[in-house]
């Protein structure tokens, strides 16, 4: 009786090292890109986009389980991103919760940022700059700036892709206006300001862009996070 | 193949058509899909929701060919002696299918917000 316990106190105990031991090895794997929270004021982000001026900068804005932005992140990947190492091309993109009520009660999505970690895994170059917005303010700001209307409707900035020049500042609060601006989003369909998105005429505008600058006329000097 | 399994099969078909339309309709509007179906998943469910339209005709025309089947006329024999087996359950069992599929089709085509 005494060794059969023993047993199967020495089997509970070995199951639960395997499990903290997967659940370190996961937490690993999810960790392997990294992300910064994004203050409600997107402070990092405009630290960073400022840091880089002189290259031409991505900025996507995505809800990291919306399937129709991570389709939008597979086919940046496919007609760009893998593609190109070039120091003078900088991506930034903005997670936001955004999918079912979490634009209106974000703190339901109890996830929280551990989503990004699948969704950064479709975009394979290394200057991409990931960010987890978790109040979702960063959507509500970008509109503003832009100006996001259908008519007199403001909309929510998310599934929306952006393209700045080099000359492009983050003056003041509000991000600047881009050069382009691509969206996925029912609410501005037939909008004739922001087209939707196609992901091939989007990786054109940008290897346009890169053209115009000398080779090598910037670094990357993205500011990477705490690890 | 018999009368039934001919209704069922087509009036099924047209359920998972349904279904198939409810999917990828409502798989950006809903933070369903990659929980269940992953990232790759949930990528090639949007890849797919161009077929929304056609999975909803497919199932529409299914409909119709097991409507017909259920209510077409019955046969007449030479010698006036078959007999025309019940169509009632069948009738019911269309009727469900096709009220399903409308249920389906509205969660497919409800507006999503991208």
């Amino acid at each position: 009786m005494r060794i059969r316990r023993a047993v199967l106190i020495t089997i509970g105990l070995l199951g639960a090292a395997a499990g903290c031991a997967r659940d370190d090895s996961s937490a690993g794997a999810a960790s392997s890109t990294p992300y910064v929270v994004l203050d409600d004021q997107a402070s990092q982000l405009r630290a960073n986009f400022n840091r880089n001026v002189g290259s031409v900068r991505l900025l996507f804005v995505v809800d990291p389980i919306c399937p129709g932005c991570l389709r939008g992140l597979d086919d940046m990947n496919r007609d760009l991103l893998q593609s190109t190492a070039d120091p003078r091309l900088q991506t930034f993109v903005v997670h936001e919760p955004v999918l079912g009520v979490a634009r209106v009660a974000p703190w339901l999505r109890i996830s929280g940022g551990q989503d990004v970690a699948g969704a950064a895994r479709l975009l394979h170059n290394l200057q991409v700059q990931h960010y987890w917005n978790p109040s979702g303010a960063f959507g509500r700001l970008l509109s503003q700036a832009v100006g996001l209307k259908n008519h007199e409707r403001q909309v929510y900035a998310w599934d929306v892709w952006l393209i700045y020049g080099p000359e492009a500042k983050w003056e003041g609060a509000d991000p600047p206006r881009p050069q382009l601006l691509m969206h996925q989003l029912g609410a501005l369909r037939g909008s004739p300001q922001f087209p939707r998105l196609d992901s091939r005429i989007f990786a054109q505008r940008v290897r346009t862009l890169l053209a115009q600058l000398p080779p090598g006329s910037t670094t990357s000097m993205l500011e990477r996070p705490a690890q | 193949m018999s009368e039934k399994t001919r209704v069922i099969g087509t009036a099924g078909g047209a359920l998972g058509l349904g279904a198939f339309a409810a999917a990828v309709g409502a798989c950006c509007g809903l933070p369903w899909a990659v929980p269940l179906l992953g990232v790759g998943g949930a990528v090639l469910l949007a890849r797919l929701s161009f077929l929304l339209p056609y999975a909803l005709l497919g199932a529409g025309g299914l409909l119709a060919v097991a409507f017909w089947w259920v209510y077409r006329p019955p046969v007449v024999c030479a010698d006036g002696t078959c007999l025309e087996s019940d169509r009632r359950p069948l009738r019911w069992i269309v009727w469900v299918a096709a009220l399903l599929v409308a249920a389906l089709a509205t969660v497919g085509l409800a507006p999503g917000s991208a």
